[in-house]
């Protein structure tokens, strides 16, 4: 099992309340949300808005999620990962059904025209934290292929077909590059279950 | 067999970063991940991982979001827990049509293939040819009509066309494509109102992955097919196209 409080990302300790804070909304306090909201807002907002592009369009998504984190908050199980995950699952998907969506057409051709590097997102990024810090330098320390296929699948929220497609190679390479790339990820930022 | 289940297997990473988008794969993960306690571990520990990339790109969050999300909160009645034990489907996936290849990225497939092929062959008078081909394969992608589409094929895989009307051709690829039954190659038409002409054949690779295909004599009006027909090709479509596309203009 994991020890607690070594996921990166956020300060020793704090996932674990976290999970705590998560069955207290599940309960309905509404302060417990606002506590959740504070620790969270940033990366779910930062993640949609990678992934969305559209800052307005973000903005309704991040709402959309964080509503339904508030909604959904008893069937979040700790038994099958940390609240900080089930947020950001939650996130994640809703950001690329959005992008995935058909009448998203028109903005994903554009989308797809200029891949994002993610060197630059990172460092555009506002909020300068030691998390970020930590995510960037395990990014650095991936070979380029897999840091391609992670950014591409993950911040750019794209198919790992489109990933193969964008970066030219096989579906199979494709598939160990995220595999990989991820397992070294998690050997670096100490995540463990 | 093994080389089936190291496949599947091989899906951990795209799964935990919600990068599968066929619907069919991912349930043929997921069944595959109910069985194999190593894959669900991983999986997790991958979930885990991808969450906590999201810090990396945290961003503060526009300022009135706040107080709309909270006062949002407090007229909205939240989900009673899970008591029944089936679990809930926890994503109804989007189930449309596969979108349309957006023209850039068939230009980017296409074009890192010509890269792929200039570099892997080395004599110079197949270089020669390549060169031509790729002059004659950027001409399509490049023409101010052209059109990419891409269409999954019912027995597997999937087909890419970039055509241009004013270019009279057209760039096939096919990726994940079965082998034809032995004695059989799929075979390319342009099918039009006066005459149906073969388009060449797609030449059969152990992947499933074969072009880019250039052919040229598309017309106006032409319906662009894929039939599966006898070694050698035919003069004319003998079976059910596995695959029709109108050129629009």
């Amino acid at each position: 099992m994991r020890p607690a409080g070594t996921g990166p990302g956020l300060p020793e300790g704090k996932d674990r309340d976290l999970d705590r804070l998560l069955a207290r909304v599940a309960r309905g306090d509404e302060k417990a949300f606002a506590s959740v909201y504070d620790q969270l807002a940033g990366p779910v907002y930062g993640l949609i808005r990678r992934v969305v592009r559209n800052p307005a369009q973000s903005e309704e998504v991040a709402q959309e999620v964080l509503l339904e984190v508030w909604r959904a908050a008893s069937r979040f199980d700790p038994s099958k990962g940390t609240a900080v995950t089930w947020v950001m699952t939650i996130a994640h998907r809703r950001a690329v059904d959005r992008v995935r969506s058909a009448a998203a057409a028109a903005e994903r051709e554009q989308r797809i025209a200029q891949p994002p590097a993610v060197g630059d997102d990172v460092a555009e990024a506002v909020e300068a934290s030691l998390e970020q810090e930590r995510v960037r330098r395990c990014l650095d320390g991936l070979t380029e292929l897999q840091r391609e296929s992670i950014t591409l699948a993950y911040y750019g929220g794209y198919s790992y077909r489109e990933v193969a497609g964008l970066l030219g190679s096989t579906l199979g390479t494709i598939k160990t590059r995220i595999r990989d790339g991820l397992i070294r990820m998690r050997d670096c930022m100490g995540v463990s279950w | 067999m093994k080389l089936a289940r190291y496949d599947v297997h091989a899906l951990t990473g795209a799964y935990a970063v919600n990068a599968i988008d066929d619907e069919f794969e991912r349930e043929k993960f997921e069944r595959h991940m109910h069985r194999c306690q190593q894959c669900a571990g991983e999986v997790r520990d991958l979930t885990e991982t991808a969450g906590r990339m999201a810090f990396g790109v945290s961003r503060p969050p526009p300022p009135g979001m706040r107080d709309s999300v909270l006062s949002a909160v407090s007229r909205t009645r939240q989900l009673p827990p899970v008591v029944d034990h089936r679990k809930p489907r926890a994503r109804h996936w989007w189930t449309g049509k596969l979108p349309m290849l957006s023209y850039s990225l068939a230009t980017a497939t296409v074009g890192v293939a010509i890269v792929l092929l200039i570099s892997l062959i080395g004599t110079r008078h197949e270089l020669d040819q390549v060169r031509a081909r790729s002059a004659a394969l950027a001409a399509v992608l490049s023409a101010g009509d052209s059109h990419a589409v891409t269409q999954t094929i019912s027995s597997g895989g999937r087909v890419t066309l970039v055509y241009s009307l004013r270019k009279h051709a057209m760039i096939v690829t096919t990726h994940g494509l079965p082998a034809p039954p032995p004695g059989k190659v799929y075979q390319l038409w342009f099918i039009g109102p006066p005459t149906t002409r073969s388009a060449g054949l797609l030449p059969g690779s152990p992947a499933g992955r074969a072009g880019p295909v250039l052919s040229s004599g598309l017309a106006r009006g032409d319906t662009i097919g894929i039939t599966i027909e006898p070694a050698g090709g035919t003069r004319k479509p003998t079976t059910t196209p596995i695959l029709l596309v109108v050129a629009h203009g």
